[in-house]
């Protein structure tokens, strides 16, 4: 009984944890090739109501996008913020775990 | 007297180019012209360059020109296609050595020199990933907004030594990037016409310039996570042709001519910043007849992003 309370108690906290977790983004954008052209497209996804943070990996053409907890992006919004910085939003997609390492390989 | 007539056009002549190609290219991407890259909406960008350029003429007046000046520069992302600049330059001090009946002597100024307006629109993009290929015609105006009647104890400056011009000028070109991770080409095609002021309309201004930028540091982005700074060495080609200047009764023949330009210089290119320094050298000079020629053009400066 006891075993299968503790069970339960951890599934629930894990569940919470993960419901908790700030939602991440992965977006695939063309036409970016050096740093200075970064700050554009970080300075058009931080507008973005809910946006948390903005990291840019130049060199993999990929930015990574974290939102406030509760509050999600959408593509659309993406793809407008990209097309307002002067680039092209190649792909989107929403991070699999906490790290957001997915998709990005 | 270099106040007489003769040395006064000859000075004029002589000085002429100054305005045009001293700051006038102050502009956004290689260091001595425009890039085709876009500002992002909203985006401002603000530039700074100090320009240290040295002329020499052949004549018997044995004329040296000397010009320290910065060129400031804001421009604004209207929207991802459209940029607008406004850029001014001042002039610590633009003087001019020659000599005269009198013997030698020193004439200078400072000042702020005219505002130039302009505005670029992105015709055409190709991104592709780690890359992109931008076209983007530039047009724009010079108002005579710096003082056009300095005087000195000899008397009123020549035209071209004077911080502004007094005339209205236009110009128009097209600009064409390619970019890469690794490198960068521009390219750019540029036509001035100036105006008239006093008798006097500074001969009109076709120019192609082209710079090639090449990342050496890092070497490789491999394993190289987010926005890693970058050093670039760049080389730059400016080759203009100026017509005659045109005076009260013609036009005068010792002005104008054909000249190409090589710079190679280093840029730092961070998220926000860019420092940078070239070297202009010219590599050919046809000034037609007794036409001022460069020595050579230093330029550093930085450019801001927010």
């Amino acid at each position: 009984m006891i075993k299968k309370l503790s069970l339960l108690v951890t599934t629930l906290v894990f569940s919470i944890a993960v419901l908790a977790a700030d939602s991440r983004y992965i977006l695939g954008v063309d036409g970016l090739a050096c740093p200075f052209c970064a700050y554009g497209i970080e300075k058009r996804l931080n507008r973005i109501d809910g946006v948390t943070d903005v990291q840019v990996n130049v060199g993999e053409s990929v930015v990574h996008v974290t939102m406030q907890e509760g509050k999600t992006l959408s593509e659309d919004r993406v793809n407008q913020a990209v097309d307002e910085a002067g680039f092209t939003l190649r792909a989107f997609s929403e991070a699999e775990d906490e790290t957001g390492g997915n998709g990005e390989q | 007297m270099v106040n007489s007539n003769r040395p006064s056009v000859g000075v004029s002549v002589l000085i002429g180019t100054l305005l045009l190609a001293g700051v006038s290219a102050v502009q956004a991407a290689p260091n001595t012209f425009n890039t085709a890259l876009s500002v992002a909406k909203g985006q401002y960008l603000w530039r700074e360059q100090l320009v240290l350029r040295e002329r020499s003429g052949n004549g018997p007046m044995e004329r040296d020109v000397s010009v320290q000046a910065l060129g400031s520069v804001l421009g604004y992302g209207v929207t991802s296609r459209l940029a607008v600049f406004g850029m001014v330059p001042y002039f610590f001090n633009k003087e001019l050595d020659v000599t005269t009946p009198m013997g030698r002597i020193e004439r200078d100024t400072s000042g702020f020199g005219d505002v130039s307006l302009f505005g670029r629109y992105t015709l055409y993009k190709k991104d592709e990933t780690g890359s992109t290929f931008r076209v983007a015609p530039v047009f724009g105006l010079t108002a005579p907004t710096g003082d056009d009647n300095d005087s000195d104890r000899f008397g009123e400056l020549p035209r071209p030594l004077q911080p502004g011009d007094g005339a209205w000028d236009g110009f128009a070109g097209v600009v064409t990037t390619y970019q890469t991770l690794q490198y960068q080409v521009d390219g750019q095609l540029l036509y001035r016409e100036n105006g008239r002021h006093d008798a006097l309309a500074r001969g009109d201004e076709t120019r192609f310039d082209a710079s090639l930028q090449y990342r050496i540091w890092p070497r490789s982005l491999k394993g190289v996570a987010g926005t890693p700074s970058f050093v670039y060495a760049l080389l730059e080609s400016n080759v203009i042709h100026r017509e005659h200047n045109e005076t009260g009764n013609g036009t005068d023949a010792d002005s104008g001519g054909i000249q190409w330009l090589l710079a190679p210089g280093l840029q730092y290119v961070s998220r926000s910043w860019i420092v940078e320094g070239t070297v202009q050298l010219p590599v050919v000079e046809d000034p037609n007849g007794d036409a001022i020629e460069d020595d050579y053009v230093v330029r550093i400066g930085f450019r801001r992003n927010f």
